[in-house]
């Protein structure tokens, strides 16, 4: 009896013991969007964001989020119509999923799947390259995220009836670290 | 005794079962991961209901947004707020519209100021100087009436080329009351065959200073300095 009770407590903890094998958080970062208007360049810049990775069966699963909020341009005025137009008061976060295997941790480029939820839309971005570089106990990722306005279906804002570019490329550069 | 022990054989028949399914699970998402179809292929759909703290898709192993520790004030949507900002956006947007129209009669307004003072004694430009004017003034006054009352978003501080925006403020709005009732002096001054004179006689000054000071306020925000 004994037994059997045991071999149903393995059977029950099996998902457990396959369960997280390490974790990366992020450390910091520098998101920054840019905005092309005929009359205007701006970029956006956060340093707010937060990001956890869980590695499990040779893969990493990673999510960074940001506030909308925390953007910015240095143009407070900028800066509130850039949160209504993305919606920002009722999608406050930005999220970033990515899933990557665990042996790219050697500095290398890499090439990741991203979905983005962002101004209420969720948007996929397939193989978009990133450069990995090791320095010790970190991991300092770059690349530009080529997003674009349409992408989460953001009416492009206007000054003086100009409207600007759909493009919005979005420049990442996170450092990571292992728990 | 043989109830419970037919409980626990279909327990552990269940988590034999359900454990590979898990697994499957894990191995599909990976595959649609490190195969894409088409790499330059996008695509876009509506978030799910709740779009700020989305389910791990597929994966309960993967971190949520709770495990960020963000405050929950800062995740939560805020509808009140994104009405506050869409009615400012449309107020402003409104405020931008009325001044770029207020250009138009405030520059003829200027030109038009060339021959209605001086010596000369016929009327008709001043009166359609007058006129300009006050076109001027009410299309102003609308402009003003946007901004002025389009909804403050709480906890903002003014930063960048808004501040010179506003200060100019301090010139051209004063500069749209005080010009007008010069006008009015000198008008009826010119219209009593008097010379201008007096507090009137500024009216031609403060009227240039309050016009530069809204172009500038135009300038200000329409271009990066």
């Amino acid at each position: 009896m004994h037994k059997k009770i045991l071999l149903a407590l393995l059977l029950l903890a099996l998902p457990l013991l396959a369960a997280t094998d390490s974790q990366w958080v992020l450390e910091q970062s520098t998101l920054a969007y840019h905005i092309s208007h005929p009359l205007h360049e701006s970029q956006g810049v956060s340093h707010a964001a937060r990001g956890k990775g869980t590695c499990h069966d040779g893969q990493c699963d990673f999510l960074i989020a940001v506030p909308v909020k925390s953007f910015d341009s240095g143009d407070s005025n900028r800066d509130i119509h850039m949160l209504q137009v993305t919606r920002g008061a009722q999608f406050p976060i930005v999220t970033v999923r990515t899933r990557l295997p665990e042996s790219s941790s050697a500095s290398a480029p890499i090439h990741a799947d991203l979905e983005i939820q962002f101004a209420g839309q969720t948007a996929q971005y397939k193989q978009i390259p990133f450069q990995l570089v090791i320095q010790g106990k970190q991991t300092l990722i770059s690349g530009t995220i080529p997003a674009t306005l349409s992408d989460f279906k953001i009416a492009p804002p206007t000054l003086l009836a100009l409207p600007v570019k759909n493009e919005m490329p979005i420049k990442v550069e996170m450092t990571w670290h292992p728990q | 005794m043989k109830v419970i022990r037919l409980a626990i054989v279909t327990f552990a028949c269940t988590c034999l079962f359900t454990t590979p399914f898990s697994a499957f699970a894990q191995t599909s998402d990976n595959a649609t991961s490190a195969l894409p179809e088409n790499p330059q292929e996008n695509k876009t759909t509506p978030a799910p209901q709740d779009k700020n703290a989305p389910a791990p898709p597929g994966n309960p192993a993967a971190p949520s947004l709770q495990d960020l520790g963000f405050p929950s004030d800062q995740v939560q949507g805020n509808a009140e707020l994104q009405a506050r900002l869409d009615k400012r956006a449309h107020m402003l947007k409104m405020h931008q519209r009325f001044g770029l129209i207020t250009i138009a009669p405030l520059l003829a307004t200027l030109v038009s100021s060339a021959g209605a003072g001086g010596k000369s004694t016929d009327s008709t430009t001043r009166n359609v100087h007058m006129v300009l004017g006050a076109v001027t003034g009410d299309l102003y006054g609308i402009t003003a009436y946007y901004a002025i009352r389009a909804p403050r978003v709480p906890g903002t501080e003014t930063r960048g080329p808004i501040r010179l925006h506003k200060a100019l403020a301090w010139i051209h709005g004063p500069g749209m009351i005080l010009t007008p009732i010069l006008g009015a002096m000198a008008y009826s001054q010119k219209s009593n065959h008097e010379k201008v004179h007096g507090i009137a006689a500024w009216h031609g000054p403060v009227g240039i200073v309050t016009g530069a000071a809204f172009g500038a306020a135009v300038l200000s925000v329409s271009f990066k300095f």
